[in-house]
């Protein structure tokens, strides 16, 4: 099996012409990427429109696009190289002063986050599901929680999580998809209940 | 909603489905709003379990990433590298292809040409057309023969019209050639000198032309061999 399979067959999709698939990547890696960017930059706002220039350029060169590395890897490629000219830009024009730098990252954060498109609607609707995902995983059995945490903080294949856990690869599979399952089941809640943007790109 | 879909977009979301099962539901998942949905609050799940702080997560970038691409054109299959490669192929085949088809016509055009070349006009008869011969009806058998009645004994060449010769003696000859050696090509001398010397009748190996017709050649007439 290949380990990037699913994203190689969603480039392909995309290549052929799908622009459906493209959406779909983004959806996968969107906050990945805006949380790599602000390794460069520290304003949310402005690591949120990086991160959509970087998706813009990678569509673009998607037809150069060959499947040698991960698309992930070629695609963070691209996000750090526009990361870096954002900043090199930013340096060369006029000299911003702020003089609230000295804050906490807690308050320049929220203050980053209110100084430009984000709505307040959007920031409570972003801590709500925050604390919907953290209540509906501490509901979880102990093993399904594992299973996840596993997976998305730890970053392990299923392999070296059925090994982890031992148990079958099949096993891992189920207790990940399980656990994916009761968590959506509450999100879904929360998007239907506030904007439900993700539901508005199908 | 479909449980056996729904493991399946799980382990496609962690890079787990194989390949095979992953072509199926990428077609899917590029269609279908719902199982795009929940993709997305799949990707929400992951990215609060790792506690990225400072994104925001109600889909605000995919949300103007599609709203910025709705005016940009759909890639086309002619600019992927898989299309350039099948494009790579097709132009090493062309030329091979044009090769073996050119030598192809001249292979059959040298069939046609010696077929007409045999000594006499003859054609090549092959056995399949001889066996047929036999088979036909007696009619076209005797026409046949009627018509191979007619054929003469000898096949008459035109005579060539005899153009007046200058006959040059080849002792006058060669001693010309010695005389004007010194401003020639050595090569060409010896080339000269020998093909004087293969011409002089007392020197030469082969047989001297004569000037009448072996025997079995009479005139420009050629006798069929029998």
């Amino acid at each position: 099996m290949s380990a990037d399979a699913s994203d190689l067959s969603l480039v392909r999709r995309v290549q052929r012409g799908d622009k459906g698939a493209f959406d779909v990547l983004v959806l996968k890696y969107q906050h990945k990427l805006v949380k790599l960017v602000m390794r460069y930059v520290r304003n949310p706002a402005e690591a949120e429109d990086i991160a959509q220039e970087a998706f813009i350029k990678a569509y673009r060169a998607l037809p150069q696009f060959r499947g040698d590395s991960a698309f992930y890897t070629w695609l963070y490629r691209i996000a750090i190289n526009t990361a870096k000219n954002a900043v090199v830009s930013r340096d060369r024009s006029p000299v911003e002063y702020d003089l609230d730098r000295n804050n906490t990252d807690e308050s320049y954060d929220m203050q980053g986050r209110m100084k430009d498109s984000e709505t307040p609607e959007g920031l409570v609707l972003t801590d709500e599901i925050r604390s919907t995902v953290n209540a509906a995983i501490e509901a979880l059995p102990e093993d399904l929680r594992t299973a996840i945490v596993l997976r998305e903080l730890e970053g392990l294949s299923y392999e070296e999580i059925a090994e982890a856990m031992a148990c079958p690869v099949g096993t891992v599979r189920s207790r990940i998809f399980r656990a994916r399952e009761a968590i959506d089941r509450r999100l879904r809640e929360v998007f239907e209940g506030g904007l439900g943007r993700a539901e508005e790109l199908g | 909603m479909n449980e056996e879909l729904d493991s399946q977009l799980s382990a496609m979301f962690d890079n787990e489905l194989p390949a095979a099962e992953c072509e199926l539901l990428a077609r899917r998942l590029s269609r279908d709003g719902d199982l795009k949905a929940r993709w997305g609050r799949y990707a929400v799940i992951g990215a609060v379990i790792r506690a990225e702080r400072g994104v925001t997560l109600d889909g605000t970038v995919a949300g103007r990433v599609n709203a910025a691409l709705s005016s940009e054109p759909a890639l086309v299959e002619a600019n992927t590298p898989q299309a350039a490669a099948r494009a790579a192929q097709l132009r090493w085949w062309q030329p091979v292809a044009g090769v073996g088809l050119a030598a192809g016509v001249a292979a059959v055009s040298i069939l046609w040409l010696r077929s007409q070349a045999l000594p006499g006009g003859a054609h090549v008869v092959m056995p399949a057309m001889v066996a047929g011969t036999s088979a036909l009806q007696p009619a076209a058998q005797s026409a046949l023969q009627g018509a191979s009645a007619t054929v003469p004994d000898s096949f008459v060449v035109p005579p060539v019209p005899q153009r007046p010769m200058m006959v040059v003696p080849a002792t006058e000859l060669a001693d010309y050639v010695v005389a004007h050696s010194a401003f020639s090509w050595p090569v060409s001398r010896g080339n000269l000198l020998s093909a004087l010397m293969v011409s002089e009748p007392g020197t030469s190996s082969t047989p001297a032309r004569s000037e009448q017709p072996a025997s079995g050649v009479q005139g420009n007439a050629i006798q069929n061999p029998k």
